[in-house]
């Protein structure tokens, strides 16, 4: 029941390798023998964020019901953009999994889809987004992603794919979003597990860096390490 | 009104037949409770049956709040049936349980579940989406309820392990999900049919009181798995989502920057009063690197998840069920209850089992022949056997699985529970708070069906002045302000003296409007809304300045901003009475009468020996007392009994509603259903 370890690829290298790219020159070899192409420099970095402390979260799924509501106008966690995995008889900190998309500096998802509905959205600070009506259904972006759970999600009733945009278009909340505004994520966490940041985390294969336990946190008994 | 799936799902496993009603039908009632009490009067036309009789109809019912961003409603399961726990009679009851469960059905498509009849063999109930199968479960039975959970989650995943995306359904568009299957199941008690088996849903999620594992058994019935993918509709998503953002932002425990937190570290008990998240445990500090832990939807995340996942999710009385053999034990304890089925409040006096063998009546060859481990009370060991023989009904178990009130009948002791060596005070049921002060409490189980597990003035009136004495802090907001606090929120009424716990108030008027504003509260926002009994309501909230909580703002606000109706707290409160007094008419069509709203003798003869802490005017002022030295007197309790029934319109010679009350609820079936069997309340 523990969570399963995550298949190694090409992909995985690319995205967490990724903000480390950005200074190399066109044509530099890449471990594994694959070139990379051009347009991987035309994909400029995600200006916001989400960070994740998965320690912190208590798995009460308060996220994706906001991240349904404020998208969909409705509540289905199958429509989530943040999906929070858990398993009740596993142990801490394995218990749990949090899923949000890594906003990744070269993203597989914009590269696979074939309409270019899936785009880094230069009006809100270059997130990567679906747009929606360019959108075929091919699910392509979806199979692209490197995680697992994949970060893309099948919107089965409108047939096409949808992702966080950090709620740069949240039709049914009267909040502004994207970079410079608010996420409905963050502003529900009863625990402040979730924040946004404009800095590129920290990250590895295994997740973020991340540790939003403070000393009060502490003071409860829970671990801050 | 939005926030309803529109069917509820209707099971007979006498004839495995698949049906749905139509909520429309009881919409009126709200969802949980209301609901399920109008079904069970719709279907069961004869109320006299006994718990495990197939006529029997069990309901899991959700609200239209269920599965939503409302604070800590999402996640309820309100299940109702007759139990076979109450002692001596088997009343029509209810138990309430949290988690997944309950937002899954919805997201499936369904508002709640009926269960009729008795399957010809073990079955259980695999719902995804509208696809719903009676499937066999003879593999299933025997296995504990942690098992039979992880079994069914393998196969409603075609035996793939879980952490991405499964497919719901046939076909892409069928939906998918990358949560586990909500499983509700019985372990080897409820089987073998104990009467204080429960239902368990993941690893801590217990409808504990009532008896509903047994009454599964019974059924021939091991689990219930929903899957969904579906929506639950929204009324007005924004205000509901802003509404959510005030809940945290304002009333909500800052887990980074508390306005208040515990004088003391890793001290659980000052949850009570911070309601910070992981405190569920109480008693128990945390020893091992942990996390805190929420049901869907919650705000506060009371439980807990351990690094070695023993006590995972547990919280309350079934945390610190058995604590003397060190932190890890006691988790390890915890579990087998969970995983057997054992409901905890049905066997938390073990102590009294020790007694017996202390005094020489229980052991080996003695008058209650027993071979369990006595010699290693207090160890592991002897919670392993106990657990052991109660799920298998071996040893003494045989008879503690009937509930230890009917065992101690049968080994011929029942004057221990009227001099309270065992403290059972109202129906059989275990002592939760002193029946002889914190009346709220006792009166409500009494005129009740159970122990009433309704922690609403509990945790200010008892708990905040408790802990602060424990720790030697002053308490953090003086008597009077507190019970004027709370008077204020106390719609209709507002009169402080419905607060007084003192030696007169107990039996004043005002606790009669106490105890008419409670029960309506409850049954209505709490078990029919199915707001969180730990989270609901909220009187004194310390993460405030003035010390202000929610209520009675926050009941009606998520419910229409979810609902799009436009209903009062008072227009709650009223439906809560129609469903106190359709839940009265039940009782009575089983016998009820006031003659036997008796509490067990020691709570009348026994005078209280321990401090405790509640709110009383003594003296011409508003203190914390200790409330020493005191019983209830009987005369005294009868005559407020004859104030309350006239409160609510009750022939206070009988107990039983009038046809004026029941006209003026819109129940004119119900008084007429009672007056056709000669228990109409006299005008």
């Amino acid at each position: 029941m523990a969570n399963e370890p995550r298949k190694a690829s090409r992909r995985d290298f690319l995205k967490v390798g990724s903000a480390s790219l950005i200074g190399l020159s066109v044509g530099t070899l890449f471990p594994g023998g694959t070139w990379l192409d051009n347009k991987i420099y035309a994909i400029p970095a995600s200006e916001g964020y989400l960070l994740v402390d998965t320690k912190k979260c208590a798995g009460c799924l308060s996220c994706m019901l906001a991240c349904s509501l404020t998208h969909e106008g409705k509540e289905n966690l199958s429509l989530s953009r943040i999906q929070i995995m858990q398993d009740s008889f596993v142990g801490f900190p394995n218990d749990i999994t949090m899923s949000q998309c890594r906003q990744c500096a070269y993203p597989p998802c914009v590269e696979a889809c074939p309409t270019k509905a899936l785009h880094a959205d230069e009006n809100n600070g270059n997130i990567r987004v679906v747009e929606t009506g360019k959108c075929i259904g091919c699910q392509r972006c979806i199979e692209a992603c490197p995680y697992d759970s994949n970060r893309v999600v099948w919107n089965h009733e409108s047939k096409h794919s949808q992702k966080c945009d950090l709620c740069a278009n949240t039709p049914f909340w009267e909040e502004e979003g994207g970079p410079d505004g608010k996420q409905a994520c963050v502003a529900v966490c009863p625990m402040n597990a979730i924040k946004f940041t404009k800095t590129i985390p920290t990250q590895s294969d295994s997740g973020y860096n991340v540790n939003l336990r403070n000393v009060h946190y502490g003071k409860t008994g829970f671990p801050t390490n | 009104m939005k926030g309803y799936m529109g069917k509820i799902l209707r099971v007979n496993l006498t004839d495995r037949s698949i049906s749905t009603i139509d909520t429309k039908q009881y919409e009126q009632w709200g969802g949980g409770h209301g609901m399920g009490s109008a079904i069970f009067w719709d279907l069961v036309k004869d109320k006299t049956i006994s718990a495990f009789d197939s006529r029997n109809v069990v309901t899991l019912m959700t609200s239209p709040l269920v599965g939503t961003l409302a604070p800590s409603a999402a996640s309820r399961t309100e299940v109702q049936g007759i139990g076979p726990q109450a002692y001596p009679y088997e009343w029509f009851t209810r138990s309430n349980v949290g988690g997944r469960f309950a937002p899954m059905l919805k997201y499936a498509g369904w508002d709640g579940i009926v269960v009729e009849g008795k399957a010809d063999s073990p079955v259980w109930l695999d719902i995804r989406n509208q696809d719903v199968k009676i499937r066999d479960a003879s593999s299933l039975w025997g296995m504990d309820t942690y098992e039979t959970q992880q079994e069914i989650w393998s196969d409603v995943n075609n035996g793939l392990d879980y952490g991405s995306w499964n497919q719901v359904g046939f076909g892409r568009d069928g939906g998918r999900s990358t949560q586990r299957p909500a499983v509700i199941a019985i372990g080897q008690a409820g089987e073998n049919l104990s009467r204080i088996a429960c239902l368990i849903h993941d690893a801590g999620n217990a409808a504990g009181q009532g008896g509903f594992g047994g009454v599964f058994g019974s059924k021939n019935l091991k689990a219930i798995s929903v899957i969904g993918t579906g929506n639950v509709e929204v009324a007005d998503p924004n205000a509901l989502m802003q509404a959510r953002i005030w809940m945290k932002e304002v009333h909500g425990y800052n887990v980074d920057e508390p306005l208040r937190e515990s004088p003391v570290d890793n001290f659980s008990l000052y949850g009570t009063i911070t309601r910070r998240p992981g405190f569920g445990a109480l008693l128990l500090e945390v020893t091992e690197p942990s996390r805190p832990k929420g049901c869907v939807g919650c705000y506060m995340n009371c439980r807990k998840k351990t690094s070695t996942a023993y006590g995972n999710e547990a919280s309350c009385v079934e945390a610190i069920f058995y604590t003397s053999d060190g932190p890890e034990n006691a988790n390890k304890a915890t579990d087998l209850l969970q995983k057997y089925g054992i409901n905890v409040y049905g066997i938390l006096q073990h102590g009294y089992l020790r007694d017996l063998y202390k005094m020489g009546v229980m052991g080996p060859g003695k008058q209650i022949h027993s071979e369990l481990p006595f010699e290693q009370y207090g160890k592991i060991e002897f919670a392993e056997a106990l657990t052991k023989a109660i799920a298998y009904r071996e040893d003494i178990g045989a008879d503690l699985a009937e509930g230890l009130p009917r065992a101690i009948e049968k080994w011929g002791r029942l004057e221990d529970i009227e001099s309270g060596l065992i403290t059972l005070p109202n129906w059989g049921y275990n002592d939760h708070y002193d029946p002889r002060l914190e009346v709220e409490w006792s009166y409500g189980s009494i005129l009740g069906d159970r122990d009433i597990n309704e922690h609403c003035l509990n945790w200010s009136v008892h708990w905040l002045p408790l802990v602060c004495n424990a720790i030697d802090q002053e308490p953090i907001i003086s008597a009077e302000d507190m019970v004027k606090t709370i008077a204020s929120k106390l719609v209709i009424f507002d009169d402080p003296m419905m607060l007084d716990y003192s030696a007169e108030g107990i039996y004043s008027e005002a606790k009669a409007k106490m105890i008419y504003w409670h029960r309506h509260y409850t049954r209505f926002w709490k078990q029919s809304v199915l707001y969180c009994d730990w989270a609901w309501p909220f009187f004194v909230n310390a993460n405030v300045p003035d010390f202000k909580g929610f209520t009675p703002e926050g009941e009606p606000k998520f419910f229409n901003a979810v609902t799009g109706s436009n209903i009062t707290f008072e227009e709650g409160m009223e439906i809560g009475r129609k469903i106190w007094n359709l839940d009265r008419a039940i009782w009575i069509l089983q016998g009820r009468h006031r003659d036997q709203e008796k509490f067990a003798g020691y709570v009348y003869d026994v005078p209280t020996s321990a401090p405790y802490a509640l709110t009383a005017f003594e003296n011409g002022k508003w203190v914390y007392s200790d409330c020493l030295d005191r019983s209830l007197d009987r005369q005294k309790f009868e005559d407020w009994k004859t104030m309350y029934y006239k409160l609510e319109g009750w022939d206070p010679s009988s107990g039983w509603p009038k046809r004026s009350t029941l006209n003026e609820l819109g129940l004119g079936n119900v008084a007429d259903e009672l007056a056709s069997k000669g228990k109409l309340g006299s005008e």
